[in-house]
């Protein structure tokens, strides 16, 4: 399919920079869709996908750059619909009531409902996507495909003429195979009608499948921007991570590690099923996977924060059944959440009482009360060592910028030299010094003898700090890499389950 | 110079100099309502001298407030956990009436069920204790059954009116045992000035909470299950745990206010249900004093006496009692606005701070600032996330 309407493109980005403290999310991003085209935009995450697309949807506001319309005319205004990842339906209504969420705008919405109309009008707009289901129930209770041909539906509802913008992003995320299917063919009659469409994804096969066009960012900056005809798997998966194949970094040998300190085994929940896990004093054991591979559940079904089930859980030789966050942390485990402001912290709490949050104890004095002066002491100890800046126990936590915040995280986890560590995402939204900082700290912990579990989108991080990673692939362990096979070439073909196609 | 370059060669530390601890002190954000205590004082020493300005007022003023300042405790106890206590005027009022029945006298009350003629101090001992039971149900219900401590309070509170009328049957009552009456005037002389029972009262109890929040590792926890359950859970904080023990002793702290209440007034239709909503503006008024957003025992006290020297003032000159509630409520909705200004103006002064670098940078800020209202993220954008790194709270 090539650009019609002489050439011109519906839409056309131009030198985007998007900052946030300490990190460029978009570094110069450009980027233009034509009529009847599909352009899939990949990238690990922190790549920037979503940032784009967030300034494109206006809950960002850009620091540089264009953003136009070129084939907009007063007659035919190009207009720009996005649907989200979640899609943004109300569940409990049906997909009348949520195609009809939109409308309605002014004295309209108190007019009363046809009911049979709307019915009618709701089906003939899904039925243009394939199979017409049952638009009467709550959505909650239709598959996950049907749900985002209502989202589609919806979006497409009211355009006056097909060549417009649309963009999906991460679409198929909740859909099974054959599910993606329908949306593919729906979204393909589409841009045969003429809509511009634009794909976010992080799922290589399908963006290979669907696009016309493929643009890779990476850390913020675009890499490629090419035909569809000119990419396969192999060139694909060294754009996205920038290393060539066969050249890649192997992951380190030579940490000595100890006795066992975690064994578990055929560990399910949230979406992790019969995961066997061992981890050594000293040892840094990474996990990894796409998205929904139940890589980012992990950590919390090992904390006791979600809950899970095993035939066998044992922590330094003892069993440990009854997990529960308290427990775990009594018993020497330390756990840093992804979302640092939700789960990892208290964010309107200063960084002295974050950090001794988990632990008390050994900072009360007889009568019970917490020894502020020494607890003072001893955070102002943990904030040199692990380099906060500002170096204020005092600050609020919610003050420091996001590499910092991790540090105080950290400090917290680490301050009493816990058995077990789980690290979940423990560099996302985090500068480049900071990163380094928290590398070495990772390190020195596993040095000092504790058992760490990184869990990370990053495969270039994993192979840096870990001995050995598991790959995960719709909740079970798909391959176990070490030495030579830790690559990171290795670990994004084994997470999108393309390990036969690839390199090697 | 651009913003960016600057985000990124500037270390903060260097930026920001610490403010001055004097002006941070005594600066309008820590100590407001002493300010306006101040103006207040003024306006009613200028329009009404002779009764404003006399000691026993003020005497009167520390006394008869009392039992209103333990009621904002009983409420800031559970709300430091993050658990609304509505029902702590319904507690009051239940209190007030089960601690009466108790003493009468079965012959003379055919009809109460609950006149048993018990001796005064049993009396007391069990209504306190009832009143930490009524807070341990309303605990259960909100951390076992997860109903919103909005509603579950609200409930209980309906419910304990009713349980008021049935144990009372909705009778004026004052025939309570003598030495039961005498408990309120109870006192320590100190010259000129009474040390009433019931400010002896508030002062243990004021210290106790005190002591608990903000020295020992208990408060600390409650602190963090407040402002983040999440986040408190997975340091090991036992979220549950610390909520229902907050409601338990915003309950105990009732029934002691029940205690005193009866003693003083008898049983008097409406008199505690009129507590929660000055409670209730003591309590944010004070989160805005001396801990920067942080609900706080001297915080709430102060703020319910400033409050209480206003009402006197209004009372005195002879402003009719309707403008009472008119005050508090304005009172209230004023201090909520105030402490969320509070939380929300602090913390974009200090990302400011840390991220500008001179004057040219700042004023692009400014102009930025003035362009882009911080942009609202509905349920959808919020969910959009799944690169993460936007989304950490980091934006400026």
């Amino acid at each position: 399919m090539s650009p019609s309407l002489g050439g011109q493109p519906l839409l056309k980005v131009t030198g985007m920079i998007k900052e946030f403290p300490g990190l460029r999310a978009l570094d110069d991003v450009s980027l233009d869709v034509s009529s009847g085209e599909i352009v899939a935009v990949v990238g690990h995450n922190g790549s920037g996908k979503s940032t784009l697309v967030k300034i494109l949807a206006g809950v960002y506001t850009k620091d540089a750059g264009e953003i136009e319309f070129p084939a907009s005319t007063p007659e035919e205004e190009t207009e720009l619909h996005i649907i989200h990842q979640d899609l943004g339906l109300s569940m409990q209504l049906n997909a009348i009531e949520n195609l009809g969420i939109p409308k309605y705008r002014g004295a309209s919405g108190w007019a009363p409902f046809n009911s049979k109309r709307e019915r009618e009008a709701a089906l003939a707009l899904i039925s243009r996507f394939g199979e017409p289901f049952d638009v009467t129930v709550p959505v909650a209770a239709l598959a996950p495909a049907q749900r985002s041909i209502i989202g589609i539906a919806r979006a497409l509802d009211g355009w006056k003429h097909p060549r417009n913008i649309l963009i999906l992003d991460e679409p198929t995320e909740a859909l099974h195979a054959s599910e993606v299917a329908i949306l593919f063919e729906a979204v393909k009659k589409l841009a045969a009608q003429g809509a511009g469409i634009i794909f976010i994804s992080h799922r290589l096969d399908e963006v290979l499948e669907l696009s016309d066009r493929i643009v890779v960012l990476r850390d913020g900056r675009k890499v490629a921007d090419e035909a569809r005809t000119e990419v396969d798997h192999e060139r694909l998966v060294e754009l996205v991570t920038g290393v060539k194949a066969g050249e890649a970094e192997t992951g380190r040998v030579g940490r000595k590690t100890g006795e066992v300190v975690l064994d578990i085994e055929n560990l399910s929940g949230a979406g992790v099923e019969d995961v066997d896990l061992t981890l050594h004093k000293g040892e840094v054991v990474g996990i990894a996977g796409v998205l929904g591979s139940g890589r980012e559940a992990l950590p919390a079904l090992v904390f006791g924060s979600l809950e899970s089930e095993a035939d066998k859980f044992e922590l330094s030789g003892e069993p440990y059944a009854k997990r529960s966050p308290r427990a775990s942390i009594r018993r020497g485990m330390g756990f840093v959440p992804g979302d640092r402001g939700k789960f990892g912290s208290v964010r309107p709490m200063t960084a002295r009482e974050n950090t001794t949050l988990p632990e008390l104890k050994s900072l009360t004095n007889a009568a019970g009360a917490v020894n502020v002066r020494k607890e003072r002491q001893h955070v102002m100890g943990l904030v040199g060592k692990y380099d906060v800046k500002p170096p204020r126990p005092e600050q609020v936590f919610s003050q420091f910028s996001g590499g910092n915040q991790q540090k105080v995280v950290f400090a917290k986890w680490l301050r009493n030299e816990p058995r077990v560590l789980l690290l979940e995402e423990p560099t996302q939204g985090v500068d480049i010094g900071a990163k380094q900082a928290l590398y070495n700290a990772i390190d020195s912990a596993a040095e000092s003898g504790a058992g760490v579990i990184v869990c990370s989108s990053e495969a270039k991080e994993l192979v840096r700090l870990c001995d050995r990673v598991l790959v995960l692939r719709n909740g079970r362990v798909a391959a176990e890499l070490s030495g030579e096979e830790l690559t990171e070439t290795r670990i994004v073909l084994e997470g999108y389950g393309l390990g036969n196609e690839g390199v090697k | 110079m651009k913003k960016t370059e600057a985000l990124a060669t500037v270390d903060p530390s260097i930026l920001e100099k610490p403010p001055s601890q004097w002006r941070r002190l005594l600066g309008f954000q820590n100590i407001s309502a002493i300010y306006i205590f101040i103006v207040i004082f003024i306006i009613f020493s200028i329009w009404t001298p002779q009764t404003f300005l006399k000691p026993q007022t003020w005497a009167n003023l520390l006394d008869t407030n009392s039992l209103l300042v333990m009621a904002a405790l009983a409420v800031l106890v559970p709300l430091v956990t993050g658990v609304f206590n509505l029902a702590v005027g319904a507690e009051i009022q239940w209190a007030m009436a089960l601690c009466i029945v108790l003493q009468l006298k079965p012959e003379d009350f055919p009809d109460l069920a609950l006149a048993l003629n018990t001796p005064w101090p049993l009396a007391v001992l069990i209504t306190i204790v009832v009143g930490g039971l009524i807070g341990m149900v309303s605990g259960l219900v909100i951390t076992k059954l997860r109903i919103d401590s909005f509603i579950a309070t609200l409930g209980m509170s309906s419910i304990l009116v009713a349980l008021t009328y049935l144990i009372s049957a909705n009778r004026p009552l004052k025939d309570v045992q003598p030495g039961f009456h005498e408990m309120y005037g109870w006192h320590i002389p100190l010259g000129d000035f009474r040390l009433t029972f019931p400010v002896i009262v508030l002062i243990v109890i004021a210290f106790v909470v005190w002591y608990l929040l903000e020295r020992t590792p208990v408060g600390r926890r409650m602190y963090a299950a407040g402002f983040n359950p999440d986040g408190a859970r997975l340091s090991g904080v036992n979220v549950g745990r610390l909520q229902l023990g907050a409601t338990i002793a915003g309950g105990l702290i009732a029934g002691v206010i029940g205690v005193l209440a009866s003693s003083k007034v008898y049983l008097a239709g409406g008199f505690g249900a009129g507590m929660l909503i000055p409670a209730l503006s003591a309590v944010f008024l004070g989160s805005t004093q001396f801990k920067g957003g942080r609900f706080n025992v001297w915080g709430t006290v102060l703020a319910l006496y400033v409050l209480a020297v206003g009402v006197l003032g209004l009372t005195l000159v002879k402003v009719p009692d309707l403008f009472t509630d008119f005050f508090y409520g304005v009172a209230l909705i004023g201090a909520v606005a105030m402490s969320r200004w509070e939380r929300t103006s602090k913390r974009t002064r200090a990302i400011r701070r840390a991220t500008t670098l001179g004057a040219e940078a700042k004023a692009k800020l400014a102009a930025e600032d003035e362009a882009q209202l911080p942009p609202q993220l509905t349920p959808t954008q919020t969910a959009l996330k799944q690169d993460g790194i936007e989304d950490q709270g980091d934006k400026p």
